[in-house]
C-alpha cells in the first residue's frame, strides 16, 4: 500500500468517443440523472440546441442536472437564451427562478435589450427579479434603470428594492430623487429608514 | 499598405489587436486578461513574435490560429499561464487533508479500493509533490490503503520540468530540514532533485478545463486541488469549472479552493464543509 501510479494513465488515455447531436437530445431524456447531466455538458457546444436546453430546464428534477443546464445557455449565451431565461422570471420555483436571475446577471448586454420592459411589467414580482438582475449587472446603464424605478414605480415593495439597489450603486446626483421617495410614500417608516441610509452609503462613497 | 498593424510598425501591440487576442485566448483557454495585465500580455505577445519570426501581429495570429500541428498555441498559453508557487504553499489545508478529510474519504471506500487525488494546476509540481510528502509524512493509514495524485496543466513545457523534479532553494524554503534530507538530493546550483520514487508516484497530464471533451476523461476523484486557478477566469468559466469538478468527483467528494476564492460564489453543486483546520467545498453523497 502506498502512493500508487496505476490506472489513471490508461483511464486518461482512453478515447473520448463523440456522440452525435441527436444521440445528445434522446439522451436528455434518459432515465439516469447522470445521462441526462453528460448530455447537456455536451450539447453546450450546440447553438442549435438552446430550445431544448430550455425546455428540459423547466421539468428537470435533479438540482445537478438544472446547474448544467444553466451553465450550457450560459455558455452559449445570445439572444434565444436571454429571452428563454427571462420568461423563467414568471416561474413558481424560486430556485429555477433565482438560476435565471444568476445567469441573466452575467449577459449584460443582451439583458440591457429587455430591461425597460421587465421594469414596467405589469407582475410586480417580476419588476422586483428585474431589480435583482440589476444587482449584479455589470452595465453602466445599471444605476439609470434603478432611478428610473424611483420616478414611476408606484408598488411599495419594488420601490423599496431599487433604494435597497441603489444604496449600493447610486451617485450622488440620485440623492435628490432619493429624498423624494419620502414625501411620495410620507406613511412608510422603513422605506424612509432605507431612503437615509442609502443616502448615507452614496455619501460615504 | 493602410492598414498595417501598429506591431508591424513601431513593435507594440494596438488597443484593437489586444482586444482580438484576448477575445481569442479566452475562447480557447476561459482565461480573460483584464486590462491591468496588458503589459503582461504584450510582452509575451511579441516574444512569440520574435522567436517565430513574424513582424506584425496580424501575421503572427493569423499563424498560429491556422497551423496545423496547433504547437504554436500550445507555445503561447505555456507563455501566458504563471507558474510560481512553492513546497507546503498553504499549508492547512495538507494538514486537514491528512488529519481530518482522508480519514472520512476512506469510511466510504471498500476494501482495496484506491483514494484519487487531482491537483491542478500542477504549475512546477510543488502542490502535487506536497501532497505526496503530507501523505508520506503524516498520514498512517497511507500503509493500508493505495493513493493515487494525478496533476495537470494546460502547459505542457511546465509538466515536462515536473517530471525532473527540480526545485531551487526559494521553492523549497517551507519545507522542514529533514524532510529536505529525506526525500531530495542535492544538487550543483543551490537546487534540489525530489525523489525518483515520488517523481514516479504521481501521473502528470496536460489538461485544458475548457475542452469539455478531453475533461470527461478525468472522473472518480475523491479530493480535488484547485487553488488560485478561478481567480484567472470570469463568472461563466468558473461555472463550468465548478461543473467539470462536480463531475470529475465521486458522491462525497471534496474541493480545496485558494484562500481567496469560495465555491459559494461559483455554484450551488457543493456544500461547504468546515474542518477544524480549513474549508472544503464537498459533493453530495448521494
Amino acid at each position: 500500500m502506498g502512493l500508487r501510479k496505476r490506472a489513471v494513465e490508461d483511464e486518461l488515455e482512453t478515447v473520448v468517443l463523440e456522440r452525435g447531436y441527436e444521440t445528445l437530445l434522446l439522451a436528455l431524456r434518459s432515465e439516469s440523472a447522470l445521462n441526462r447531466r453528460d448530455a447537456v455538458r455536451e450539447l453546450s457546444a450546440y447553438p442549435q440546441a438552446v430550445t431544448d436546453l430550455l425546455n428540459t430546464l423547466t421539468s428537470e428534477p435533479e438540482h445537478a442536472v438544472r446547474e448544467a443546464l444553466l451553465g450550457a445557455l450560459q455558455q452559449l449565451g445570445g439572444e434565444p437564451v436571454v429571452a428563454g431565461l427571462i420568461t423563467l422570471l414568471r416561474s413558481e420555483d424560486a430556485v429555477l427562478r433565482n438560476g435565471a436571475i444568476e445567469v441573466l446577471q452575467t449577459m449584460p448586454e443582451g439583458v440591457a435589450l429587455h430591461m425597460l420592459e421587465l421594469l414596467n411589467d405589469r407582475d410586480s414580482d417580476v419588476r422586483i427579479f428585474a431589480i435583482d438582475i440589476l444587482q449584479q449587472l455589470a452595465h453602466p446603464q445599471a444605476p439609470e434603470w434603478l432611478l428610473s424605478v424611483l420616478k414611476d414605480e408606484t408598488h411599495i415593495n419594488v420601490v423599496s428594492t431599487a433604494v435597497d439597489r441603489l444604496a449600493e450603486v447610486g451617485r450622488a446626483e440620485m440623492v435628490p430623487e432619493l429624498m423624494a421617495i419620502k414625501q411620495r410614500f410620507p406613511k412608510e417608516a422603513y422605506l424612509a429608514f432605507a431612503v437615509d441610509l442609502a443616502c448615507r452609503r452614496i455619501e460615504e462613497v | 499598405m493602410l492598414a498595417a498593424s501598429v506591431a508591424e510598425r513601431d513593435g507594440t501591440i494596438s488597443d484593437v489587436e489586444f482586444e482580438r487576442f484576448r477575445d481569442f485566448f479566452y475562447r480557447k483557454t476561459g482565461i480573460r486578461f483584464e486590462n491591468n495585465k496588458r503589459y503582461f500580455v504584450d510582452k509575451r505577445l511579441l516574444e512569440r513574435m520574435q522567436q517565430t519570426g513574424h513582424e506584425s501581429f496580424r501575421s503572427y495570429f493569423t499563424f498560429m490560429r491556422f497551423q496545423a500541428s496547433r504547437d504554436e498555441l500550445q507555445e503561447l498559453i505555456n507563455s501566458m499561464t504563471v507558474n510560481e508557487t512553492y513546497f507546503f504553499r498553504e499549508e492547512y489545508q495538507f494538514k486537514c487533508m491528512v488529519d481530518e478529510l482522508l480519514n472520512e474519504v476512506v469510511r466510504h471506500k471498500s476494501p482495496g479500493e484506491s483514494i484519487r487525488i487531482w491537483s491542478l494546476p500542477s504549475s512546477s509540481g510543488e502542490e502535487p509533490y506536497s501532497i505526496a510528502l503530507y501523505l508520506l509524512e503524516h498520514w498512517p493509514l497511507l500503509a493500508k490503503v493505495d493513493v493515487e495524485i494525478c496533476s495537470s496543466d494546460i502547459d505542457s513545457k511546465i509538466l515536462q520540468s515536473c517530471r525532473k523534479g527540480i526545485y531551487s532553494q526559494r521553492s523549497v524554503k517551507q519545507l522542514p530540514k529533514a524532510l529536505l534530507k529525506r526525500h531530495f538530493k542535492p544538487l550543483s546550483g543551490d537546487r534540489f532533485q525530489i525523489d525518483r520514487e515520488l517523481r514516479e508516484s504521481i501521473q502528470f497530464t496536460q489538461a485544458n478545463l475548457n475542452d469539455a471533451t478531453q475533461m470527461r476523461r478525468y472522473r472518480n476523484f475523491d479530493l480535488i486541488f484547485c487553488r488560485n486557478l478561478l481567480i484567472y477566469f470570469d463568472d461563466a468559466s468558473r461555472r463550468q469549472a465548478a461543473e467539470l469538478f462536480y463531475d470529475a468527483l465521486n458522491p462525497g467528494g471534496f474541493i480545496f479552493l485558494g484562500h481567496s476564492e469560495s465555491m459559494s460564489r461559483i455554484s450551488s453543486l457543493f456544500s461547504v464543509r468546515k474542518f477544524s483546520k480549513a474549508l472544503a467545498y464537498q459533493k453530495p453523497l448521494r
